[in-house]
């Protein structure tokens, strides 16, 4: 799958490492350049540094236009929320994942039909499972 | 009528002051406590002090019973964000929001913001109008149609001078609506004949402006 990924973090950082990415081409935009240099040497991974504020033509530059997937999981929710909007309204993506940390976000575009991420949700729901057992 | 605006930034600003002049009652949501402060010290108590985007503040701004919300921050996607909280959490009959990357206009359009205020091209368009020998203007952005209606000069040197109007041969979709000349206005008719310094007002597809730029004015 070509796989396009907003943001460039530990999230994006441990999906390229994880073995189920294994067989993905990956490409991360980001206007972190330290954590786009760490994945310089991945043959897998393309990175283009974007400016601040995103402009939508960055998002064409990653290759929107023919990617498989589209992540947003930056730090900034409002970021990701518009980017992924349009990946699924305007290219027409498969699969479209936006991370949100904010539950009233999270609820608001559950509704609206966007797949929403939650890694502190995630985190919590484990945490309560671990103590649990 | 009431109307909610979103965010203080310096645009914000003069439109709460203009809406408020021509009367109609005014809110302004605005994250930063010192520019709530200024607005206030200016405005009178119109600005209450929170996040846009958030449903809570929302309501206590009274956004269930607002004619219209403008999200005017200085960024497209909280404007979007606050738009849609807006027409979907509060059923706001107008939402209208201002954007910088005019790339952006359709997705707005299609998550249903009623009006999209695209501050690049407003910038464009009138640094356009006082550029000498660049004689294409953008005269509106026919929303729903996705055209675009221009204004375009013919140059003295273009080819379609002492052509008739028949003759030329228009992009797909595009055509003309009026021809003003020196004489006068004109209906576009297949005899009309083109002079140099004529304005051609006419209809083009929104992003193919260029092309019909380049059949009038072209050598």
């Amino acid at each position: 799958m070509r796989i396009l990924i907003l943001g460039c973090g530990p999230l994006t950082t441990l999906l390229l490492a994880s073995p189920d990415s294994a067989d993905h081409q990956f490409t991360i935009l980001s206007g972190d350049m330290d954590c786009l240099d760490d994945l310089a040497d991945e043959p897998r991974v393309i990175t283009l540094l974007t400016p601040e504020p995103l402009m939508q033509d960055y998002l064409q530059l990653g290759g929107i236009d023919n990617a498989d997937a589209f992540l947003a999981l930056s730090e900034d929710e409002y970021e990701n929320i518009l980017t992924s909007q349009i990946a699924k309204h305007i290219f027409n993506v498969g699969k479209v994942v936006c991370r949100l940390e904010n539950p009233q976000l999270q609820q608001f575009y559950t509704e609206l039909e966007l797949e929403v991420v939650n890694p502190t949700l995630d985190l919590l729901q484990d945490l309560n499972r671990a103590l649990q057992g | 009528m009431y109307i909610l605006v979103i965010g203080c930034s310096e645009v914000g600003y003069h439109l709460t002051k203009a809406l408020l002049a021509s009367g109609h009652e005014v809110v302004v949501v605005e994250k930063s406590p010192a520019r709530c402060d200024l607005l206030t010290e200016e405005l009178g108590s119109v600005a209450l002090q929170g996040d846009g985007t958030d449903q809570i503040t929302l309501k206590l701004a009274g956004a269930n019973r607002a004619d219209v919300v403008i999200a005017a921050t200085d960024r497209d996607e909280i404007n979007l964000v606050a738009c849609q909280m807006a027409k979907h959490v509060f059923q706001t009959g107008r939402t209208m929001a201002l954007i910088k990357d005019p790339k952006n206009e359709p997705i707005f359009q299609i998550l249903g913001v009623d009006v999209v205020v695209n501050s690049t091209h407003l910038v464009l368009e009138s640094l356009e109008e006082r550029i000498p020998g660049r004689p294409l203007l953008r005269l509106m952005n026919l929303r729903s149609s996705s055209m675009e209606l221009v204004s375009i000069t013919i140059p003295e040197d273009a080819g379609v001078v002492g052509r008739r109007l028949g003759e030329v041969e228009l992009p797909p979709r595009s055509f003309i609506s009026l021809v003003v000349k020196s004489s006068g206005v004109e209906r576009p008719s297949g005899d009309l004949l083109l002079d140099a310094e004529d304005e051609i007002i006419a209809v083009t597809p929104s992003g193919g402006e260029q092309t019909l730029y380049d059949i009038l004015t072209g050598i």
